[in-house]
């Protein structure tokens, strides 16, 4: 594929992330004009431009309640067909023959079902979409999805691609539990072993196989089962731990974090109320319920709760953490061509983002701040007021504190970002204004999206100009992404 | 709509039973799809050319045989028609074939029977042969002249193996028994079964002797009685085949085997018993334990209306007795079934359907439909969506919120995971007639461009004709103008929806029965305007969502509930003149009604069928809805006696049993007015005859076109006596004159709502038939 020589650049920026700042020729007062000037990722006179012009999500709910019966790959269907339900232009039918715009299938999703390692491509063509659009599935951790929408932003900004459906999924009612590793060995050894022991009878040799002499499993091989755990590889340590260490280090009290909690749940409750979320959501069983979602969430209900990580003076409990959660939820990408021909109106357009990642043993769930800090920097028209759209991931209440101290500390800007200026304060009244993860769940290969479609819908609905979403993931992983409100 | 529910209902439970309740029957068209039996329609209509033997085609049944270097003739069916049948001309050229080619002809070391057509081996035996056979005991003779050619078959001594892809029915699947290998493709395509009992007859190729040799008696006679296929895997644990393999692959397979069977390298094995079977089928005594269990079941399924299956355990038994005749005594028995009034009414009954598959206007005249909007997410708009997704076709189920439509999606859902249990369906083909359904509502902004594409719109509401109209007016402004509106109403006219609206000529009735996936039928009510191409498309999309479709006039009840209004009010009459409830539904089951209609009363519910009963008094049939008092139900509603879905109706439902409480029977007896001592047979009568007579009264009328669809109506949508073919075929077998002097007896002797219809007198006095043969 020959890239344009836009897209060339777009990507060496991309790679060489921080600009000469000899580039950047003036400061600006008004967000308009730094818009026209500015030095995103994908600036406004890009000749191809990637709007968001839709998304969707499966009401996210608790895990082994509603989607107890369904596979992971089901969920990520059923998005994926309330999606093409909603915009019915992006399939067409005729007799036998189904054509579609789509271009490419992207997927978020962490815990892998074995039979559906490419999640996206099943669930593609498993939701009727025709055979030719290609498809991948991404494992990112809680970022998987916002790693699944930049690919697919990628695709459109090089020409690979006018449409992309970018989302992900998890369910946690089927988690691959696994027998233990000896165990495992003696199955798959089984049929060499059986083979150079010929002339025994097959249950003697078999017996002999996974019992005999001193490699012989013991009880504890036969019934020790591997579940996944939600902590991270290279430390082996708990998410919740690392989070929980992190607010000490930060000085985040039980009591904000249980404020913050309410907070979120009062929102998303209201949100709820409001329909905000009619026309997000699409309906599972005829309801778009989200069962996480407890609105009488009081102060005095939340502090009952013990610590449930670090025991027994962590700040960390079942309410202020964010629960298991299945769920799915797709987003639709495209150029910006391409979505005007098709007759639709875009949400918003994708301007610039970042993975920035940090240290695992230190600062595992830090990205947001890191990431956040990327982008500023690259865009110093931009200050972090302009934005009057947050999203941010909650996966602990401690943890987006945690966050939002570090980008308002100078310490921590001049010991960790190199001297630079820091974030500064976030406006709470921007953020997460909708209700967060902790309230709505966390599927981990799904959050992204979540977080990508009621940004852009809330940019439409409040009028403002900038969305930034951010979100941690497991392994120091961090991103964060900048939209602008289209409204041409 | 009330009254659709009702005889849907019944027609529901009707079809249900007889599917559970008698093997042989099963008049739903999916059962009869894989009969036995193959389409006869084209050959009765044109017969084919005669065949003009030429180079490189010397036969018209079969392709040039091809010998492969190792000796392997390989001998492919085909027909000249689209699907491969059995029938005597084809065995005749066979032997020919046979007797020139391979008997003596050294350098055939081995056989193989494959197909020229993919994906159809040979589908059964063709229908038409018999028909053409008058006197049917010149079967035996013609039976015979085949059997002489497996045997000659077997003489030459050489393995004998079959390619099968595609469904080996019938005579087909006889023929690979008469093999010594069988190869079966794992296609969706390929079936094997033995279906004749469908249609009133017996395996007479050898079936009822070959089979359980193979599969061992049990599963012998489940599949012969039962007439149900089974697909490769199973066929393969059972024995019926040696080997499954990719369809690609089944010939060269096959050929490998041959050779390796020739030069001894393969030998065929016999599929081992279970213990459990062995103790079973190999000794008298679990011999008698399992006839002892079948005898049962046939006698409780049968009722003892349908000879086929008796034949079948005749001849299985005669056969494992007397060794030496056991095929003359079979083809006997074929002969003597083939005689029988009960199979000329099955396959009436499966010809009328074959009829029923084709309309007459014009083959260009249907416009496609690729999108169908259902309005209305109840139990009967959701089974329309069900069958309509299943076929590949975007539904948009529309109600008036999401909570509505999200229970007719799980109601389908709920069906689908019920057929992935019986393996009917893959996951996949799960998710796509899932995804084919969209949810709408008023409310969501994606609605209108979601019906700017809809290609027919069938409306499912309550029945109020407001409502329609206003439902028309709506989908007129928001539709294209090609799309077709039809109504799902029983009880309002659709001239009447159809007035005031943009375009009338695009208006229909399309008439389910519920539950609509299970009912085989649909009545399409054109009104006076309706343009042709509506009712084509109409058809058209009626035969893709698998429902035999008949063409009725637009009067009240259309044709099924008209014809149930008087059995109603007979029913009424009949307990007022002392008959007792159990005694009621006693015989008319044993008249061959799947249910009888005190219990049918309980199951539609009795709100809904006093409904219907008054709607019909209300309507344009006189005399003809009098004699009863259909209030006996009426003031069942106030007591809140509704049926089974309130626990109470005529019987109390409590566990599974039902039982007649003594509250029911001092409120029946309130209405008795005479206990006449009517006989069964009478009950029968007076309640049959209103029916018959109504029916014959539609085709009087015009209100249906001819008998075959007056049959294929009442049997389909009600479950009427399948063995006695339909109302008409039934007064042709009882003859016509004979049942108008029998009602002429009942009128003087009950009132003029026994008077016969003027046709039923033309054609008594005419001595006149329905049905030719």
């Amino acid at each position: 594929m020959i890239l344009s020589r836009n897209a060339q650049r777009l990507l060496r920026l991309n790679h060489t992330k921080i600009l000469p700042s000899s580039s950047i020729t003036a400061s600006f007062s008004s967000t308009t004009s730094a818009a026209a000037k500015s030095t995103f990722l994908i600036p406004p006179d890009a000749a191809r431009q990637v709007v968001i012009v839709g998304g969707v999500r499966l009401p996210f709910s608790q895990s082994s309640t509603i989607y107890e019966d369904e596979l992971t790959v089901d969920l990520q269907r059923l998005a994926i067909t309330g999606l093409l339900n909603k915009y019915p232009q992006l399939v067409t039918k005729n007799g036998d023959k189904t054509t579609s715009v789509i271009d490419y299938v992207i997927a978020g999703n962490v815990i892998q079902e074995v039979k559906t390692s490419n999640i996206a491509r099943e669930a593609a063509i498993n939701a009727g979409l025709p055979y030719n659009i290609g498809a991948h599935t991404i494992a990112q951790a809680c970022i998987s999805a916002n790693a699944a929408i930049t690919t697919g932003a990628q695709q459109i900004m090089t020409g690979q691609a006018d449409v992309v459906l970018a989302g992900g999924v998890e369910s946690f009612s089927d988690l691959p539990i696994r027998l233990s590793r000896p165990f495992r060995q003696k199955l798959i050894g089984m049929n060499k072993a059986l083979k150079k022991k010929k002339g025994t009878h097959p249950a003697i040799a078999s017996l002999q196989h996974f019992f005999g002499g001193k490699e012989g499993l013991k009880s504890k091989d036969l019934f020790g089962l591997e579940t996944p755990a939600i902590a991270n590889y290279t430390t082996g340590e708990v998410m919740g731990v690392s989070s929980d260490k992190l607010s000490a280090k930060f000085g985040v009290s039980r009591q904000d974090q249980d404020e913050f909690t309410v907070r979120s749940h009062t929102n998303a409750a209201k949100a709820h109320l409001d329909g905000f979320y009619k026309d997000e959501i699409v309906p599972y069983n005829g309801s778009r319920e989200e069962n996480g979602i407890k609105g009488d969430s009081t102060i005095e209900s939340v502090g009952k709760l013990k610590p449930a990580f670090v025991k027994p003076h962590g700040t960390h409990t079942a309410a202020n953490s964010s629960f298991l959660t299945d769920g799915a939820a797709m987003s639709l990408l495209m150029s910006e061509e391409k979505a005007l021909e098709l007759g639709f109106k875009p949400w918003a357009y994708l301007r610039d983002w970042s993975f920035h990642a940090c240290d695992p043993w230190e600062e595992l769930l830090l990205g947001p701040t890191y990431c956040t800090h990327d982008i500023l920097k690259r865009n110093p028209s931009l200050s972090i007021n302009d934005i009057g759209v947050l999203e941010i991931h909650e996966a602990f209440a401690g943890q987006v504190l945690s966050n939002l101290v570090a980008m308002d500390s100078d310490k921590f800007a001049q010991d960790r970002l190199g001297g630079a200026d820091k974030v500064g304060a976030l406006d709470m009244s921007k953020m997460n204004i909708k209700g967060g993860s902790l309230s709505i769940g966390h599927p981990f290969g799904a959050t992204g999206s979540r977080l990508l479609t009621t940004a852009s819908r809330r940019l439409q609905q409040e009028g403002e100009q900038f969305a930034l979403l951010a979100a941690c993931a497991d392994g120091g992983l961090g991103h964060a992404c900048l939209i602008e409100r289209y409204d041409k | 709509m009330m009254l659709g529910r009702l005889a849907a209902r019944k027609a529901a439970r009707g079809a249900f039973l007889c599917q559970r309740v008698h093997p042989t029957i099963s008049a739903l068209p999916a059962r009869f799809q894989s009969t036995a039996a193959v389409e006869a329609e084209e050959t009765i209509r044109a017969p084919p050319p005669s065949f003009e033997p030429k180079a490189g085609r010397k036969y018209e049944f079969f392709q040039d045989i091809e010998m492969t270097p190792e000796g392997v003739a390989v001998i492919r069916f085909d027909g000249p028609k689209s699907v491969n049948s059995i029938s005597f001309d084809m065995s005749r050229e066979a032997r020919v074939m046979w007797e020139n080619e391979i008997a003596n002809n050294a350098e055939v070391k081995a056989v193989v029977f494959s197909s020229g057509k993919p994906g159809m081996f040979i589908a059964g035996a063709d229908i038409f042969d018999l028909k053409a056979v008058e006197n049917k005991q010149d079967l035996v003779g013609l039976i015979e002249e085949g059997m002489d050619f497996f045997q000659l078959m077997k003489d030459k001594k050489i393995p004998l193996v079959c390619a099968i892809d595609g469904p080996a029915l019938g005579g087909g699947l006889e023929w690979t028994m008469w093999c010594d290998y069988r190869v079966a493709s794992d296609s969706p395509k390929t079936k094997l079964g033995l279906p004749e009992v469908k249609l009133g007859l017996l395996p007479g190729f050898g079936g009822t002797q070959n089979l359980h040799e193979l599969v061992g008696l049990q599963n012998a006679m489940d599949m012969m009685l039962t007439g149900k296929d089974v697909r490769p895997d199973k066929a393969k644990k059972m024995g019926l085949v040696d080997l499954v393999v990719a369809s690609q692959s089944v010939e060269s397979v096959a050929i490998q085997s041959a050779i390796d069977l020739a030069t001894g390298k393969l030998k065929p094995k016999r599929k081992k018993k279970s213990l459990m079977n062995r103790l079973l089928e190999d000794n008298p005594i679990g011999q008698k334990l399992i006839w002892n269990q079948i005898d049962k079941m046939v006698a409780k399924n049968t009722n003892g209306n349908y000879p086929a299956p008796y034949s079948i355990i005749q001849c299985v038994q005669h056969g494992l007795a007397n060794p030496a005749t056991k095929y003359k005594n079979e083809r006997e028995q074929f002969a003597k079934l083939a005689a029988t009034p009960e199979s000329e009414a099955l396959i009436g009954i499966f010809d009328g359907m074959t009829q029923m598959k084709k309309h007459n206007f014009g083959k260009d005249a249907a416009r496609p439909v690729n999108t169908v909007a259902v309005m209305g997410a109840g139990l009967m708009g959701a089974g329309i969506a069900q069958v309509t997704a299943e076929k590949g076709v975007t539904v948009l189920l529309k109600d008036r919120n999401d909570e509505a439509v999200g229970r007719g999606q799980s109601y389908m859902k709920g069906n689908w995971d019920k057929k992935l249990k019986r393996r009917r369906m893959t996951k996949f083909k799960h998710n796509i007639a899932s995804s084919n359904v969209i949810g709408l509502t008023d409310d969501n902004p994606a609605t209108p461009a979601h019906f700017a594409r809809a290609g027919m719109v069938i409306e499912a509401v309550f029945e109020d004709l407001d409502l329609k109209r206003k439902i028309v007016a709506d989908v007129e402004s928001q539709t294209p103008d090609h799309c077709i509106f039809a109504t799902n109403t029983s009880a309002i006219p659709i001239a009447d929806i159809a007035q005031g609206a943009k375009r009338p000529e695009n208006i229909i009735g399309m008439h389910y029965f519920s539950p609509v996936p299970s009912m085989p039928l649909l009545e399409i009510i054109p009104h006076e305007g309706t343009s042709d191409a509506t009712k084509a498309t109409a058809f058209e999309v009626g035969s893709k969502q698998g429902k035999t479709c008949i063409m009725v006039k637009d009067v009240p009840g259309f044709y099924v509930n008209r014809c149930l209004g008087p059995f109603l009010v007979e029913v009424s009459a009949v307990v007022r003149d002392g008959v007792k409830l159990e005694a009621l539904d006693k015989a008319l089951k044993n008249f061959g009604m799947p249910v009888g209609p005190v219990t049918l009363a309980d199951e539609v519910g009795i709100d809904v069928t006093s409904h219907v009963a008054g709607f019909l008094s209300n309507a344009d049939l006189g005399d003809r809805m009098g004699g009863g008092d259909i209030s006996l139900m009426k003031d069942m509603i106030g007591k809140g006696w509704l049926g089974k879905k309130s626990g109470q109706g005529f019987y109390t439902y409590k566990g599974k049993k039902k039982t007649i409480s003594p509250e029911v029977e001092a409120y029946v007896k309130g209405f008795v007015q005479q206990d006449l001592g009517l006989s069964e047979k009478e009950v029968q009568d007076r309640i049959v005859s209103r029916f018959v007579n109504e029916a014959a009264k539609c085709l009087e009328d015009d209100i249906i076109e001819n008998p075959v669809v007056g049959d294929i109506g009442l049997v389909f949508g009600t479950g009427f006596a399948p063995f006695r073919g339909g109302p008409f075929r039934y007064l042709d077998q009882v003859g016509v004159g004979n049942y108008v002097d029998m009602m002429h007896g009942f009128a003087d002797k009950y009132g003029p709502q026994f008077e016969p219809c003027q046709l039923l007198k033309d054609y008594a006095a005419a001595e006149k038939k329905f049905h030719s043969s």
